[in-house]
């Protein structure tokens, strides 16, 4: 062994690393982090291809189904009315103690001392990342591939009620009669598959607040909604991941 | 020094709460409701064309400043529930000035296109009154 040679050698240890080495070894390790913790819990760089930069809509002639159904609440008129309800229980044989959509109501405070009340319809939300679907063990409930609806199959439920956890929304409950969760289905069953073009509570409406059509006709109200100008469009939940398609909007 | 300062603080606390507390009084005492001058202090419910609306007389009385032949004599009958009977007591015909909508225009009060919810108490709200109600006119039976 020559040591003259050796120590001649540019030296292994951590000084001589720069410091540009450095980072670029860190930022691989937080990358890893941030992918095996699922990319959207905790991401310590910029993640290049995040699903929240645009906003809860995805960007046009990116939809996953055609006619990709969709409902867009608009949210300041809805005045709980609940005709919606009344017609989702007899279209769909909802019982008193289970409702495929209800309406909720949160109190904002305003400048003045007062208060005003916001009436907020909710539903099903057909995700295209159902949580609900996959935690079902036995397919009972699963995401159409023509259409997007969250579907539901009762004889094949077995009444685990896993799904009914699973869903950030709180849109399943578990129906006695039938043994199995129920659910909406934004009316494929009793409406869409028949030939109609809307839901029994869009239908109901008398405010025009719930909005159901093809998000991707560009032509449709639903597009119309979600792409007007200085408006605001939100989700429920949307740290969830679920890419929920049912919208909120004022416009 | 510590002790001063904490008594001192606690000195200040108290009188500053008698202050808040004998203001409350006066407010309250000075401007009882007249149900002869102001109309009646049970709140008036629309349950028609839809569930279900809420007018208080209070608010536009005594908060407003209005008297009784504002509203009464060509926009609402005086008995109650008489407006709810007519077909035409809609929001459209409120957005062309009729009912609400003689004030509700959005100059002389928030329009009836906005702020739905400030009338609207919807089913939700309506249960809530009607619990309340019951509540106050029932029998003292928990006691």
């Amino acid at each position: 062994m020559d040591i003259g040679k050796l120590q001649r050698l540019p030296s292994e240890d951590l000084s001589a690393i720069t410091s540009r080495e450095r980072r670029k070894f860190l930022r691989l390790g937080l990358t890893i982090t941030g992918l095996y913790l699922g990319g959207t819990v905790l991401s310590l760089v910029s993640a290049r291809r995040a699903e929240a930069a645009g906003g809860p809509v995805p960007a046009t002639g990116q939809y996953p189904y055609n006619p990709h159904y969709t409902m867009v609440l608009r949210e300041a008129r809805c005045v709980d009315c609940e005709r919606c309800k009344e017609a989702c229980k007899t279209t769909n044989h909802v019982p008193d103690y289970g409702y495929r959509t209800t309406i909720l109501e949160r109190r904002r405070d305003l400048a003045e001392g007062t208060y005003e009340t916001i009436f907020m319809p909710v539903l099903c939300n057909h995700c295209n990342r159902p949580p609900c679907v996959r935690v079902c063990p036995t397919t009972a409930t699963w995401k159409d591939k023509k259409t997007g609806i969250v579907m539901m199959k009762p004889s094949r439920c077995i009444g685990c009620k896993t799904c009914m956890t699973a869903c950030p929304y709180n849109a399943r409950y578990f129906q006695e009669e039938k043994r199995a969760i129920d659910k909406c289905d934004f009316c494929w069953q009793a409406r869409l598959s028949k030939g109609e073009t809307t839901t029994a509570c869009a239908a109901a409406c008398p405010a025009d607040v719930r909005i159901f059509g093809n998000l991707a006709d560009p032509k449709s109200r639903v597009y119309q909604l979600l792409h007007t100008p200085d408006t605001i469009v939100w989700v429920l939940r949307p740290e969830v991941g679920a890419l929920p398609n049912v919208f909120y909007t004022n416009a | 020094m510590k002790i001063i300062n904490i008594i001192s603080l606690a000195i200040v606390a108290l009188l500053c709460a008698g202050v808040v507390l004998a203001a409350e009084e006066k407010q309250g005492a000075a401007q009882p409701y007249d149900e002869n001058t102001y109309g009646p202090a049970a709140p008036i419910i629309w349950e028609k064309p839809v569930k279900a609306v809420v007018f208080s007389h209070k608010t536009h009385t005594m908060g407003a400043g209005l008297g009784c032949d504002s509203c009464h004599g060509g926009l609402f009958e005086q008995e109650s529930g008489a407006a709810e009977k007519k077909p035409d007591f809609t929001m459209d015909k409120i957005y062309k000035g009729g009912y609400c909508g003689a004030c509700h225009d959005g100059q002389t009060a928030f329009a009836a296109k906005t702020r739905c919810a400030a009338c609207h108490i919807g089913a939700r709200g309506l249960k809530r009154l009607r619990q309340a109600e019951s509540d106050r006119t029932a029998p003292a039976a928990s006691h």
